[in-house]
């Protein structure tokens, strides 16, 4: 007699494997915007803009920002964060989404309205800036204008784009322990500075001890916490409230 | 036993008088620096430093292997990138490789003839040969080389390569080819220099950066073709939560798995089968570099009940480690 020695298959649920195979839900009724939105799930950078063109000869180019290329942003975030979808994904999602608004943005004339100014960099001496590419697609998707520094930033070039460009929120990534040494040093010149920003600092190496341990720092565990936590000091939240509640 | 009879029991499946601790990558510190009088740069560039300081894992911590070296450059350099200084402000840390990257994605990338007198390489080979003379008869050597896909990240830079794997997937595969010829002819390099064991750190290829498909698809084939060829036991080592791909790197002939505790020791088993043999313990950041002894403890404790065979730092130590910290590991590996 044959005896069953995997019991795996008896309590496994088949949806699940449907689930984890899943596709992107439809976001709009709007057969010409749905399309759209379908490019920046497929992180399409290419067939994106003529079907953005099209859309454009009959409706507004925010219509097209909002109902199209920010909602099928959003549908691929849902896929990241239900791990149905990878980084390579995210970031050609990300700049297809980018074609689509620079093209909106031509329409209009200017650049869209945005909720409030995130300035982000990843360490001085830290080039592993994979952290800081999903938090620019992340908060470009929700809406924010984000002041992208890149990676191997200078301490004293944080301080200046953030006296320059008065983010509601700075983030700060390192993946090395030899890097996030700087994040204090940031926190303590801009506090100088009277800049009491919210400064966002994850990564790697990066935890929470750490980060609680100078003012102005706010632990970020997860790069999908970026826009969250970017509303909530749009809305006015110190730091020390930010920290209160996404820390700790 | 000696450390390399203790280390050779594990990989011959015997049972060691105790679980022996090392690490798959670098574990030098700022603090064993100091003990040996070697440092960086010179660690990173010069034979004779680099040696010296390996020796302290054995020397100061008690570790049962030395390893070179401490950072992953020397297959990039050799292959055309220019290696960026790991110096900030008065601060000597790890060497990374310089923007822009030699390659785009449509270019043809090249396996040069004399790669092993290139760049770095032959100062990795000199520290193997004086580890070998030093302290060859009783511990082993644990010789680095980098993982294709992490090599075809510093030809084209991560991003570009990271869109290519869905973009043109086609296209990364001279570049996994030129990574896997690179690490194979080093790894016999320091082979018949004297290493024990070979350590391939593979970071891009982590589930945490590409999607596990392209692992199984790319990746795999490459790293089983390096693995076949290199003729002494070896380490894979992949960082990140590898969950989703570690069947699969039980499948690429790797002798030891070197695992994160962010990846389950538990599903390596039940996945790998009772040969794999597992290598891990505690977090090198947020835990060897942040707390203290006692949490280590703790943290090694947690790693062994989850199947850990070899104690071991998740990942490269941080190099201002306190050694109290790394000393600990030493001392939970010494009751198992």
């Amino acid at each position: 007699m044959k005896v069953l020695d995997d019991f795996s298959n008896i309590f496994k649920r088949y949806d699940l494997d449907l689930e984890k195979t899943g596709e992107a839900r439809e976001v709009s009724k709007d057969a010409t915007m749905q399309e759209i939105a379908q490019f920046v799930v497929d992180g399409d950078d290419e067939g994106i803009l003529p079907a953005v063109q099209k859309a454009l000869e009959s409706k507004s180019p925010l219509d097209v920002i909002n109902d199209a290329l920010i909602a099928g942003m959003n549908e691929v975030s849902r896929l990241w964060d239900e791990g149905i979808y990878f980084l390579p994904q995210v970031i050609l999602s990300s700049d297809a989404m980018n074609v689509g608004i620079a093209e909106c943005e031509a329409k209009m004339g200017k650049a869209m309205d945005r909720k409030s100014t995130v300035v982000t960099h990843t360490a001085e001496g830290d080039i592993h800036d994979i952290g800081q590419v999903i938090v620019n697609a992340l908060l470009n998707a929700n809406g924010f204008k984000v002041v992208n520094l890149g990676a191997d930033v200078p301490v004293e070039k944080v301080v200046a784009a953030c006296k320059e460009h008065r983010p509601v929120m700075v983030t700060g990534t390192a993946l090395m322990t030899t890097t996030m040494t700087a994040f204090p040093k940031i926190a303590h010149q801009l506090k100088a500075a009277g800049l009491n920003v919210p400064f966002i600092c994850g990564g790697g190496a990066v935890c929470e001890e750490y980060v609680t341990s100078y003012d102005l720092g706010v632990w970020g565990k997860e790069a999908s916490q970026a826009p969250g936590m970017a509303e909530d000091a749009t809305a006015g939240e110190s730091w020390e409230s930010m920290r209160g509640k996404w820390n700790g | 036993m000696n450390a390399k009879e203790r280390v050779m029991a594990v990989l011959n499946h015997q049972k060691p008088d105790r679980m022996p601790c090392f690490g798959a990558n670098s574990t030098v510190t700022y603090e064993q620096m100091e003990k040996v009088g070697a440092y960086w740069p010179e660690g990173h560039n010069k034979g004779e430093a680099m040696a010296k300081q390996a020796l302290a894992a054995y020397s100061v911590l008690g570790f049962d292997a030395v390893r070179v070296p401490y950072c992953q450059t020397f297959e990039a350099v050799a292959l055309g990138c220019i290696r960026k200084p790991g110096k900030i402000r008065e601060i000597e840390g790890i060497p990374g490789i310089e923007h822009p990257p030699p390659y785009k994605l449509d270019d043809s990338p090249e396996f040069p003839p004399d790669f092993l007198s290139r760049g770095y390489i032959p100062e990795l080979i000199k520290a193997v040969e004086i580890l070998k003379k030093e302290v060859g008869d009783e511990v082993p050597i644990v010789a680095g080389i980098i993982g294709p896909f992490t090599i075809a990240g510093s030809l084209l830079d991560s991003v570009p390569l990271l869109k290519a794997t869905f973009k043109a997937p086609q296209k990364i595969r001279p570049f996994l080819d030129v990574g896997e010829k690179a690490g194979t002819a080093l790894a016999k390099a320091l082979v018949d220099a004297g290493a024990d064991i070979i350590a391939c750190e593979d970071m891009t290829a982590s589930p945490e950066l590409i999607a596990p498909k392209t692992y199984k698809e790319f990746e795999l084939e490459y790293q089983r073709k390096q693995f076949d060829a290199i003729s002494v036991p070896t380490i894979l080592h992949i960082c990140g939560n590898v969950d989703a791909i570690i069947e699969w790197m039980g499948q690429t002939g790797a002798d030891i798995l070197s695992l994160e505790p962010k990846a389950s020791a538990q599903l390596a088993r039940d996945k790998c089968g009772p040969d794999a043999i597992l290598m891990g313990g505690v977090d090198t950041a947020t835990t060897l570099f942040m707390k203290d002894a006692e949490t280590v403890k703790e943290g090694c404790e947690e790693s062994i009940a989850d199947g850990i065979q070899i104690l071991a730092p998740g990942c490269a130590v941080a190099p201002g480690t306190p050694t109290e910290n790394l000393l600990a590991m030493v001392e939970v590996a010494k009751a198992h």
